[in-house]
């Protein structure tokens, strides 16, 4: 328990020296996303899954933004510049756009 | 294109006049004794011709045509028939729909058992007859062989035996027995408990080959072609004799009779046997979604669908509306999805109204009407039930708006997200330069 109280406000305090600021834009974007998806999942207990492909569609589309969103993070980060060799920032922003567009074309399809 | 099946059902209808019946006799005799039987036939419009057994030219089919529709074997005593008749050639005759009617006696022959056995009964051994100590009549000749049978004893289905069989019966002959197994044979008559089956000339040593109730003494089969099979023990119970003799039974409750029961329960048969009775087909089929008249052969999951079909029976030579209150319906997607009964309507037309279930797939609406002394009718339609068209759903329903909102929030999100993202200096330029 001790090194878990160590650990914590030293994981806090390197976050905020060390992540430069367009990584914690992506990641209020990501917290932002993560909300929206728990905030339907209890509307959905509480409700039931009636119009069942809106609640599919409306759920995914979270997840799929959230797993974009890591996906642009991981190459984005110049701690991974060795890991995406080739690919610039600007290379994986476009591709992240473009996965999102596909994902919207569907969830507006599926959404009824 | 309805794509529509029927069995069950004969599609033609012949006129009675043009029955060909071929009658096999041991001997010409018998034309005689049981004349009130054929005159009967005769005047129902049978065309027989007497033929004997042995007879060394007999054909049931000529050119591939069978020259007969229906045929009588009243020849106990032949050892083989003669001609191209043998036992192969008669079940070929049943296989290809044609109808038997047959008795034998004590003396039958191995080819009756023959025959007996191929038709799903079990006949006894030569010489063995039905015996019951109880139950004789009074003109016995003191082996207790010529029995009283209570008409209760008779299977209780009116359209084989008919609904009017108040007197005694008289029988003498040998006893079947049915395979259990077999569901298509039906014991028209059964004896009483206090009958067997055994030679009653010599002493009883081993357990007889039927005991009471089991014993049968007329048998039928409805084969699955809707060919016919009545196969009595008894030839006697045919003859004018056994028609117009009064019954006493000697002891128990002593039943008296001017006549006996005979008669009425011979003709019953024979006009069940050669299809004068209990005949069923389905003259139309009539199926459409409620409110709409065209008929559809594709549904939508969960359409209320209007069923129609029309049932005739045979009665005195024509095709009249069936009536029954038991008719099912079932619409069947490998397991019936639904099964309900029809209702009756005027005309023998029949109609059940139920909802498509909510799943889809290749379905077929199936009336499988298989009740004793019928024939079996069985019809089925195949439709298709596909799911809703896109158009069709639901749509902005109020229990799902949050999840709208989410998913366009979704999307307005990447969008601010990009602008940020794109727009955003870094302030240490440091970073980058690693």
């Amino acid at each position: 328990m001790t090194s878990l109280t160590a650990v914590i406000p030293k994981l806090y305090q390197e976050y905020t020296t060390k992540t430069s600021k367009k990584l914690k834009i992506i990641d209020a974007y990501l917290l932002y996303i993560f909300l929206t998806a728990v905030i339907q999942f209890v509307y959905c207990c509480l409700v039931g899954t009636f119009p069942f492909n809106s609640f599919l569609s409306g759920f995914i589309s979270t997840v799929s933004s959230f797993v974009l969103a890591v996906c642009l993070r991981l190459q984005v980060n110049p701690d991974n510049k060795t890991e995406f060799q080739g690919i610039s920032a600007e290379r994986g922003f476009a591709d992240f756009i473009f996965a999102h567009l596909v994902l919207h074309i569907v969830v507006i399809n599926f959404i009824g | 294109m309805q794509f529509s099946l029927i069995l069950g059902t004969i599609f033609f209808s012949l006129a009675l006049a043009d029955q060909q019946t071929l009658v096999l006799v041991d001997n010409l005799n018998i034309r005689e004794t049981h004349s009130l039987f054929f005159k009967s036939l005769q005047d129902r419009g049978y065309t027989l011709t007497f033929k004997l057994a042995d007879d060394a030219n007999l054909v049931l089919a000529k050119y591939g045509e069978y020259l007969y529709k229906n045929l009588i074997i009243f020849a106990p005593s032949v050892l083989e028939f003669g001609g191209q008749v043998d036992t192969e050639a008669i079940t070929k005759f049943i296989d290809d729909g044609g109808n038997l009617l047959m008795a034998g006696n004590a003396a039958a022959g191995d080819v009756y058992r023959e025959i007996a056995s191929e038709c799903g009964f079990e006949m006894d051994e030569e010489s063995a007859a039905v015996i019951d100590h109880f139950n004789y009549d009074a003109s016995d000749d003191g082996e207790h062989t010529r029995i009283v049978v209570s008409p209760t004893n008779l299977i209780k289905a009116p359209t084989i035996v008919g609904d009017k069989n108040r007197l005694p019966l008289l029988f003498e002959g040998t006893g079947l027995i049915l395979d259990k197994d077999n569901s298509l044979v039906m014991p028209i008559l059964t004896a009483d408990s206090t009958a067997y089956s055994y030679n009653p000339k010599s002493q009883v040593k081993e357990y007889p080959h039927a005991v009471g109730r089991k014993t049968v003494l007329i048998a039928a089969l409805q084969a699955r072609n809707n060919a016919r099979i009545v196969f009595s023990g008894s030839l006697y119970f045919f003859s004018d004799e056994a028609f117009s003799s009064s019954i006493a039974k000697v002891h128990g409750d002593q039943v008296r009779s001017e006549v006996s029961g005979n008669k009425a329960l011979a003709l019953h048969l024979s006009e069940w046997a050669f299809g004068e009775r209990g005949r069923l087909r389905v003259r139309s089929v009539h199926h459409h979604k409620q409110g709409e008249k065209e008929s559809s052969n594709t549904y939508t999951i969960t359409d209320t669908v209007v069923y129609r079909i029309e049932i005739e029976e045979l009665k005195q030579g024509l095709w009249q509306p069936f009536e029954a209150n038991d008719v099912q319906l079932e619409f069947v997607r490998i397991d019936p999805f639904v099964r309900t009964t029809l209702m009756k309507k005027p005309n023998g037309v029949y109609e059940a109204v139920f909802k498509v279930p909510d799943v889809w797939g290749v379905y077929q609406f199936k009336v499988d009407y298989d009740r004793v002394g019928y024939t079996r009718l069985y019809h089925s339609t195949q439709v298709s039930v596909r799911p809703l068209q896109h158009t069709q759903y639901e749509r902005f329903i109020p229990s799902a708006y949050p999840y709208y909102v989410s998913a366009f929030s979704m999307m307005i999100g990447v969008f601010l997200f990009s602008f940020v993202f794109l727009y955003y200096k870094e302030d240490s330029p440091k970073t980058k330069s690693e």
